[in-house]
């Protein structure tokens, strides 16, 4: 196969030392601006990038892109630990990363995310490895109705999940799409619910609206749970990392598919935080153990982490394929290429085959040296858990608005931070769900986007979104999994009614 | 903005503009310098902000360290309230567009570009008209006969509403006497793919943003908006380079140059000797090897205007734009 | 004493209040079709119409909550606690800047604890600081705000 022989060539390039030298220093900083909130990969690689000019482009890349698994893998510790997404996609890790973390097992919870998303991101690379043509091609099928109907699958799979009061799950979601619309509107050009507040011009950046809800709602909530945490194993323990990487292929079934849907969303506009939200609604739904998502369950964590990464990785083929980045960070990267003399877009894989071939074995080599580091850390980071509250909640706090000020150096995004913060102790009080809001918030402009452009190509007509079989199958399958949940409701309704307030689950 | 308060407000801004060129008493920066991309990591504005940062950094052109931030937010807006809000400090450098000015013209943005003080226009982005690889149109001519047949039926893709490119959609609208359906996206990258997907018929790109594309056989240039036809570099395809593509006066389409600027400013109330020392940066980093090789891989053109010259195309260009947007409506004030 | 229907009259409120001002701030864009499309505020005047609707229907709703309560006094103390330091603290930042505030905040929080030696309190509150800066300000070149007092002081 001729796939397979280029990529042999790749790990000639790849692995060598100084090659995986870049990688445990670009895997290791990754990581630090992974945990820290308000520092990004784009932070990092911007950083390294004036760093990178001197470099063979390959060993750039390989620098670069090992930056993007460390912080990958980083985002998700302050999730798990406490609460505070430091990326989109790993929102929906803290559903059931926090509540494990808080029951004592902080080691289970890093140990079984890192696993799982590792495994992900090997799928995303395996596809890109046989699969980088078709994928390209596959990417150029979707126009403005394709993407919407994208979201829409996101948005139906979540939403339809239930555990929630309809009508407080309904308020959460479209709270979520008028602050994704807040800002200037791309199809009109116009200034949209600034509200005279002039600096809102810049809309409001997801980051911002997370830690409020998530990072400082969760500390209210805590002050009067009187934060009784589990005594954490006070001996850092190695065996319990092995002992839960040996359990993970339990969740094998849940694996493969999560890395499924990662791929698939991966590829299409979707991205990896709807890719995360979907593979958590989905394993839900199917799980046999479903009542127990929302509380600590392992597989709550194996879907999303596997999907994020899966995603994340499938997403590095567009960059490099078709020249459209998928995330801050890509876009940074292409920028990179382009200053190393190289033109992202269909001739690379065939002008650049060392430089292509060396980035995707790097990827594989990269992401092993990843999970290594990241797991070694492991008992590190949940050693965070046994600092006393009095002294962790003012550095969470700290963290915060640190974290919301330098999304864009702006003081109202500290204000703004803490104002969501008051929103998500209430809505958490008052079982209101979150992740409906935060998901409408990353992909609901997005959304609106689509369908606007689409009405645009279409003169108003909505017959655009049956206009062919991809667009179709799409549309039907949302509404199926919008309406499959309502359907089988009408018929419980018959039997007594279920209580809506003590469901705990996101 | 009205058309006349504008062209006063900028005659207050030549003279002192003219001012600020003579060397007055040096100013020098003590504090680190920010560099203000008005577009998220990764686009045009973004990449000549960084590379000016390397070239001021490896030539030391200044010892104060440079730091480039993001404020894309809202198509630039995020990044020139901010530095409308920071009047009197000379460490923010804003990089721009002539969206500074354009903007404020259609939408209810909270700046006007006399809230800042120009430093220099650096470079030229190109533009042409893109149609996809296997159309069958040879010409700007052929493709225009079919848009004019079915009037609104051909779709013209662009990065964002009522800026540049939709401008120039428009002026190509009444040059030709056509109607397109005009699809906005996120940027121009987004566009070339929705080209090469068959989702939209044509676009205006930047010879950047679509170079790879047309490497790749994906889609090609018809013409471009330039008075004479583009340098001569190395061939893009097997066959072809910039240079043989036919600019669009001789192919017929009479719209014979449409560039976008690439603008640097400083906040508003900063002295003349501030403004000064930022110019002479600016010159000095377009005199390096670095800066050439910039021009050459984005296939733009290097220019430099500042103080009477940077006013003078910036009243020219508000009074074309005024006009396209008062006929299309797009006035908000 | 806070009882669940206060709590949720004022979420319902509150959410109500935004979607109004959404869905009123909406028809500026205009909320029908032109030739540009969808016009920008008609997604966003639907959507506050939702929340608006929706918050009146849980204010109603919140009227066959028990009135059982939901923050007791101790909850409401543990809470300010938190709450009311950490605005301080956000407050402070313009003023004192990042760093001061960072470390007087530290120090406020610390040494009202018992169980915290003035001494380890002094040592928090000085090092927190100093890792900020040293990650955000130094290694990764990102400015935190110096507030009127670092200008004064010229920083």
């Amino acid at each position: 196969m001729e796939n397979v022989d280029a990529l042999m060539h790749g790990f000639g390039i790849a692995v060598t030392v100084p090659h995986l030298a870049l990688m445990v220093v670009g895997v290791l900083l990754g990581i630090l601006v992974g945990v820290l909130p308000g520092l990004g990969a784009p932070n990092g690689v911007s950083l390294l990038l004036p760093l990178t000019f001197g470099m063979q482009p390959v060993s750039a890349i390989i620098l670069l892109s090992s930056m993007y698994w460390g912080a990958l893998f980083g985002g998700s510790v302050t999730s798990i630990l406490f609460n505070i997404p430091g990326e989109p996609s790993s929102v929906a890790t803290t559903f059931d990363g926090y509540p494990m973390a808080r029951d004592g097992r902080p080691t289970t919870a890093l140990a079984t995310a890192f696993g799982s998303a590792a495994f992900g991101a090997l799928v995303g690379v395996v596809l890109i490895t046989f699969l980088a043509a078709w994928v390209a091609k596959a990417a150029l099928a979707f126009g403005p109705p394709e993407f919407f109907a994208v979201y829409f699958l996101a948005f139906a799979s979540f939403v339809g999940m239930g555990g929630y009061p309809p009508i407080k799950t309904l308020v959460s979601l479209s709270i979520g799409f008028a602050i994704a619309a807040i800002g200037i509107d791309t199809v009109s050009g116009a200034v949209r619910l600034t509200m005279g507040v002039d600096e809102l011009v810049k809309g409001v950046n997801f980051i911002v609206a997370v830690m409020g809800l998530f990072g400082i709602g969760e500390l209210l909530i805590a002050t009067e749970e009187s934060f009784q945490l589990k005594s954490v194993s006070s001996r850092v323990d190695w065996r319990e990392v092995v002992r839960t990487i040996a359990t993970l292929p339990r969740h094998g079934v849940a694996m493969l598919r999560s890395a499924a849907i990662g791929c698939w969303m991966g590829i299409t506009p979707g991205g990896p935080t709807a890719a995360s939200f979907m593979s958590y609604a989905i394993a839900k739904r199917l799980s046999r153990r479903s009542q127990a998502f929302g509380r600590g369950e392992p597989e709550g964590i194996v879907a999303p982490e596997t999907a994020d990464h899966a995603a994340g990785t499938s997403a590095l083929l567009p960059m490099l394929s078709l020249g459209i980045p998928g995330s801050a960070t890509a876009a940074v990267m292409m920028g990179g290429l382009m200053i190393w003399g190289l033109n992202p877009g269909p001739m690379l894989f065939i002008e650049q085959k060392d430089f292509v071939w060396g980035l995707i074995a790097s990827m594989y080599v990269g992401n092993i040296v990843a999970v290594v580091l990241v797991l070694a850390t492991v008992p590190v980071f949940a050693a965070l858990m046994r600092v006393p509250f009095y002294l962790i909640a003012p550095l969470i706090l700290i963290i915060c608005t640190v974290g919301a000020y330098s999304v864009s150096n702006s003081y109202l995004d500290v204000l703004l931070m803490l104002g969501f913060g008051v929103v998500g102790y209430l809505f958490k009080k008052l079982s209101y769900p979150l992740a409906p809001l935060v998901l409408a918030t990353v992909i609901g402009d997005k959304a609106e986007d689509a369908f606007r452009q689409s009405m645009l190509m279409s003169k108003g007509s909505l017959g655009i979104f049956v206009s062919n079989g991809l667009v179709g199958s799409l549309m039907a399958a949302g509404l199926i999994l919008l309406l499959l949940p309502l359907l089988l409701q009408l018929r419980r309704l018959r039997a007594p009614k279920p209580s809506f307030d003590q469901e705990p689950s996101p | 903005m009205r058309l006349a308060t504008g062209i006063a407000i900028l005659a207050l801004g030549a003279t002192l503009g003219s001012i600020a060129t003579p060397a007055l008493a040096e100013w020098h920066p003590t504090k680190p310098i920010e560099f203000v991309a008005t577009a998220g990591p990764g686009g045009g504005t973004d990449n000549l902000a960084r590379t000016i940062q390397s070239i001021i950094t490896k030539h030391k052109l200044t010892d104060q360290p440079v730091i480039v931030v993001n404020k894309g937010g809202g198509s630039g807006a995020e990044g020139y309230t901010y530095g409308k809000a920071l009047a009197g400090d000379p460490y923010k450098v804003i990089f721009g567009t002539s969206n500074a000015w354009q903007q404020p013209m259609v939408s209810k943005v909270a700046f006007k570009h006399t809230d800042l003080t120009p430093i220099a226009a650096l470079a030229q982005d190109e533009f042409l008209l893109w149609v996809k690889q296997d159309a069958p149109y040879k010409t700007v001519t052929d493709y225009l006969k079919a848009v004019a047949a079915k009037p609104g039926d051909f779709k013209m893709g662009g990065a964002q509403s009522k800026d540049t490119d939709e401008v120039l959609t428009r002026l190509i609208e009444k040059t030709a006497n056509v109607k397109f359906t005009y699809i906005p996206f996120k940027s121009g990258a987004e566009a070339a793919v929705q080209l090469a997907g068959g989702h939209i018929d044509s676009h205006v790109n930047n010879p950047s943003e679509s170079l790879g594309q047309w490497r790749g056989g994906t889609q090609r240039p018809l013409c471009a908006f330039t008075s004479e036809r583009l340098p001569k570099g190395p061939l893009i395809t097997a066959t072809e380079g910039w240079h043989d593509v036919p600019t669009c006066v001789e192919s017929g389409l009479n719209i014979p140059r449409f560039q976008q600027p690439r603008t640097v400013w400083l906040p508003g109330k900063v002295t003349p000797d501030q403004v000064a020392f930022y110019v002479a940066m600016m010159k000095k980093a377009q005199a390096t090897p670095e800066w050439k090789e910039y021009i050459e891989r984005t296939s733009q053109t290097e220019t430099f205007l500042a103080g009477p010259d940077f006013e003078k195309f910036m009243t020219e260009d508000i009074e074309r734009v005024h006009k396209i947007a008062a006929e299309q409506g797009w006035l908000v004030n | 004493m806070i009882s669940r229907r206060v709590l949720e009259i004022a979420t319902a409120v509150l959410t109500g209040t935004f979607g109004a001002t959404v869905a009123i701030s909406s028809l500026d864009n205009g909320i029908g079709w032109s030739t540009a499309g969808v016009e920008a505020g008609a997604f966003p005047f639907l959507v506050g119409l939702i929340i608006l609707l929706g918050s009146l229907y849980n204010l109603v709703r919140s009227r066959l909550d028990p009135p059982q309560v939901s923050i007791t006094r101790a909850d409401m103390r543990a809470l300010l606690a938190l709450f009311l330091p950490a605005a301080a603290f956000v407050a402070a930042i313009p003023l004192l800047g990042m760093y001061v505030a960072t470390a007087a905040y530290m120090l406020g929080v610390l040494a009202v604890r018992p169980a915290v030696s003035r001494l380890k309190a002094l040592v928090y509150a000085g090092v927190t600081p100093l890792l900020l800066y040293l990650v955000f300000e130094w290694a990764f070149q990102v400015s935190l705000p110096h507030g009127v007092l670092g200008e004064i002081l010229g920083f």
